[in-house]
């Protein structure tokens, strides 16, 4: 036990110089140890009443960062990344790739990217101390300025300041997501499964060209930090039907909105799906405008209500 | 051979010898070569050659003379391999046969089917008559169609329009994930499939 104790309190003296750091170096440093270095990471995501398990390896070979996350349960699910490109290889479709600097699915992407982009709608605060995955772990909250979008907690390893845990937290703090560490294993050098990416050949890159330029929307009202990313039009991937669609995200929370002809059945007015998603649809005669994404309902509601056509 | 004894077999070619003198010839092994030679000569002449031949047929017959006594032990052997060619040649008409048979019976099945299914829709075509005729007798359709119209409005949903519902809840839910990983730089959002059990509504 005295050892223990020991080990704790040598443990914790390199950690003495890092007390004054703020929270926002915290998750600066995150933001490169998940560019820079080599590891290999197993987690689960836990959404409600689904738990996946998921192993997730980082790496750089020849300058390049490449890295590959594989879900562990179920039918095959594989994501490589080579540079700016990822690969989706999954069992009920060919395998495809798209211009991405992260695979999305498992670490926001925001959180390897300039956490500084996230300030205008969020503020990071220092926590306390805990251990996960057999290591000390930091807790960085990432608290949302207005009550339009979630809050998020992070926990970073002390020694390489990678993530070990990261939730997703409701305006009433619920817990909505889970992302888990079970073991993190850095690196000595580039394991064979990277180097073999990166030989491999992989698909072209799906063009993005064939995009129709959707019509001018515009928002009377967007959260603070909220900012337009794409605005197109396409047709929907299960029911074929076609779409006005415009991309909003304040760099962690994204959202979809869609202008469509309304069908038969009016959608409900707001929804809650369990893994934090919700949907919002606002009818305008004989359209509709139907918001997605992992914010607060309401939100969505007060964004569907406030499209309009310049 | 001296250019008299040539001259003597190319009048003995062309008959103008004895008996003989040809009997005599016969037994002069040493002419029989120019003999074969002048009629080839002579055939050729006139246009009679066959389009492939042994050049040395005295030669080789002799040769297939002497190995015929060498043929006289394997004979048993090469009239044991006959039948089993004889069988292997039998079983491609065999299949043949079995393959006409089926195709015969399929076609007999085909025709049977074909009989039944045209006596069915006989009989489904000869059922609706009397609905038909009795229909006049309850009224018109379009006050039925009205009728129900106005029933659907005041229901809240029907089951097809639930499952509509939650189709196109499921395409926009799945849409928005794609779209997640198309866009660049845009973060988040699992691979999941869409669950879209609601919890508040």
């Amino acid at each position: 036990m005295r050892l223990i104790l020991l080990a704790i309190l040598a443990m914790s003296f390199p950690a003495m110089a890092r007390e004054d750091m703020p929270a926002k170096a915290w998750l600066e440093n995150m933001s490169q140890a998940l560019r820079e270095q080599e590891f290999k990471i197993s987690l689960i995501q836990l959404q409600s009443d689904h738990i996946r398990p998921l192993v997730y390896i980082h790496g750089k070979v020849n300058d390049q960062e490449v890295a590959f996350l594989e879900h562990l349960n179920g039918p095959p699910k594989n994501a490589v990344r080579v540079g700016n490109t990822v690969t989706f290889i999954e069992h009920d479709q060919p395998a495809y790739s798209v211009h991405s600097s992260r695979i999305q699915g498992v670490i926001p992407a925001a959180l390897a990217d300039d956490v500084s982009k996230l300030e205008e709608g969020y503020q990071f605060v220092l926590g306390g101390r805990s251990r996960i995955a057999g290591r000390p772990g930091q807790l960085v909250r990432i608290i949302p300025t207005d009550t339009n979008r979630y809050g998020y907690q992070v926990w970073l390893d002390m020694d390489t300041y990678l993530p070990l845990r990261f939730d997703m937290i409701s305006v009433d703090k619920q817990l909505l997501e889970q992302l888990l560490v079970v073991e993190l294993l850095v690196l000595d050098e580039v394991p064979a499964i990277l180097k073999e990416a990166y030989k491999q050949e992989w698909p072209a890159v799906m063009s993005q060209s064939d995009r129709d330029s959707g019509e001018d929307w515009q928002f009377s009202w967007l959260p603070a930090g909220f900012k337009v990313l794409i605005k197109d039009q396409h047709r929907l991937i299960g029911s074929k039907e076609a779409v006005e669609y415009i991309a909003i995200s304040d760099g962690l929370a994204n959202i979809s909105v869609y202008v469509a002809k309304a069908g038969e059945a009016p959608l409900p007015e707001e929804l809650v799906i369990r893994n934090g998603l919700s949907l919002a649809t606002e009818r305008v005669g004989n359209a509709e405008v139907v918001a997605v994404g992992k914010v607060p309902a309401e939100t969505l509601s007060r964004i569907a209500k406030s499209i309009m056509l310049q | 051979m001296d250019k008299l004894g040539q001259e003597w077999v190319s009048a003995a070619v062309d008959g103008e010898i004895d008996e003989h003198t040809l009997a005599e010839l016969a037994a002069d092994a040493d002419s029989h070569e120019q003999w074969r030679d002048y009629h080839m000569i002579g055939d050729a002449m006139r246009g009679e050659l066959p389009k492939t031949m042994s050049l040395d047929l005295s030669a080789s017959i002799m040769a297939a003379i002497e190995d015929e006594p060498a043929i006289v032990a394997p004979q048993p052997a090469a009239e044991v391999s006959q039948p089993v060619r004889k069988s292997s040649g039998k079983i491609i008409p065999l299949f043949k046969q079995f393959g006409q048979y089926a195709i015969a019976a399929s076609v007999a099945l085909v025709a049977v089917v074909g009989v039944q299914n045209y006596n069915q829709e006989t009989l489904v075509e000869s059922s609706p008559l009397p609905v038909l005729n009795t229909r006049p007798l309850i009224g018109s359709a379009s006050p039925v169609s009205l009728q129900t119209g106005a029933v659907q409005q005041n229901q809240s949903y029907t089951n097809d329009q639930v499952a509509d519902q939650r189709r196109r809840i499921n395409a926009y839910i799945q849409d928005h994930m794609l779209q997640q990983r198309l866009n660049n730089g845009v973060n988040i959002d699992d691979n999941s499939e869409a669950d879209t059990t609601p919890v508040a509504q």
